[in-house]
């Protein structure tokens, strides 16, 4: 498995949806019914891979595959 | 019995602390096992018995709680923007707490405060200052993770927002909380 299939799994996981749901390009404030459950998914990700966002970041993200994109790059840059 | 200014304010503020509750709750269970993870913890807790005690605090008044679909929490989101790391939802958890003490505090010195009502402030302001505590410690052991500037920056951002949020919800609810503003010109 993928680094980007494991990210794309903990998504599903976190918002409590079948991982085939979890199209990039879904927007991820269609996928959750509060900011709150945003905030939850985006530092669970940090926690888990082990990576650190910041505000410009996640500005820059509003759909799962540009997400994905960011922990790959960041875990990716933390092991080099 | 309560008149129903005062049993809205305090059904906000048990749906307040019923929100903040939800959100420690599950970041509690996300964090991974650190001094962070055992404090929010038993932040969730006292979040959750401020509910009850607001709860039973109505009950005592002989009222049930109203539902309040908009809470404080999700107005400072939608202000300040969505915290991006565990930093940032502490700076502004630290200013959303001062913001509490200072609105219970006022509270408790409006006058004719029923006594269920002062008994409830003074036993959830015991734990207020502990989070406050708690959380500065935190901040201040982040430094050389995320930068003195960086943190303080954030929490510049933060009370900021928070003044346009009291501010605009003060203004929309200006009837209801208007007894207790007067007090404490």
């Amino acid at each position: 498995m993928t680094l980007r299939d494991k990210v794309r799994q903990k998504i599903a996981s976190v918002l409590d949806f079948d991982v085939d749901a979890i199209a990039d390009e879904a927007e991820l404030t269609s996928l959750v019914n509060s900011s709150f459950k945003l905030v939850e998914l985006v530092i669970e990700l940090q926690e888990e891979f082990d990576v650190r966002f910041n505000q410009e970041d996640i500005n820059a993200v509003s759909n799962t595959g540009q997400l994905i994109d960011l922990v790959v790059s960041r875990s990716t840059a933390t092991a080099i | 019995m309560i008149d129903e200014n005062l049993h809205w304010i305090l059904s906000f503020y048990r749906s307040s602390e019923i929100s903040g509750a939800l959100f420690f709750g599950e970041l509690a269970r996300t964090l991974r096992p650190s001094s962070i993870q055992q404090d929010m913890t038993r932040q969730f807790a006292d979040e959750a018995n401020h509910a009850r005690f607001w709860t039973d605090c109505l009950a005592r008044l002989g009222k049930e709680p109203l539902k309040i679909d908009s809470t404080y929490q999700s107005r400072y989101l939608a202000a300040a923007g969505m915290p991006s790391n565990l930093m940032e939802i502490l700076a502004i958890t630290q200013v959303f707490e001062k913001r509490v003490v200072s609105q219970y505090t006022l509270h408790a010195n409006s006058p004719d405060v029923p006594i269920e009502v002062q008994q409830t402030i003074s036993e959830i302001m015991e734990d207020e200052r502990w989070h406050i505590q708690w959380i500065r410690e935190a901040l201040d052991n982040m430094a050389d993770e995320y930068g003195e500037e960086n943190i303080s920056q954030t929490m510049n951002r933060y009370r900021e927002a928070d003044r346009d949020v009291y501010k605009s919800t003060t203004r929309e609810h200006r009837e209801r909380l208007g007894a207790l503003r007067l007090a404490n010109r």
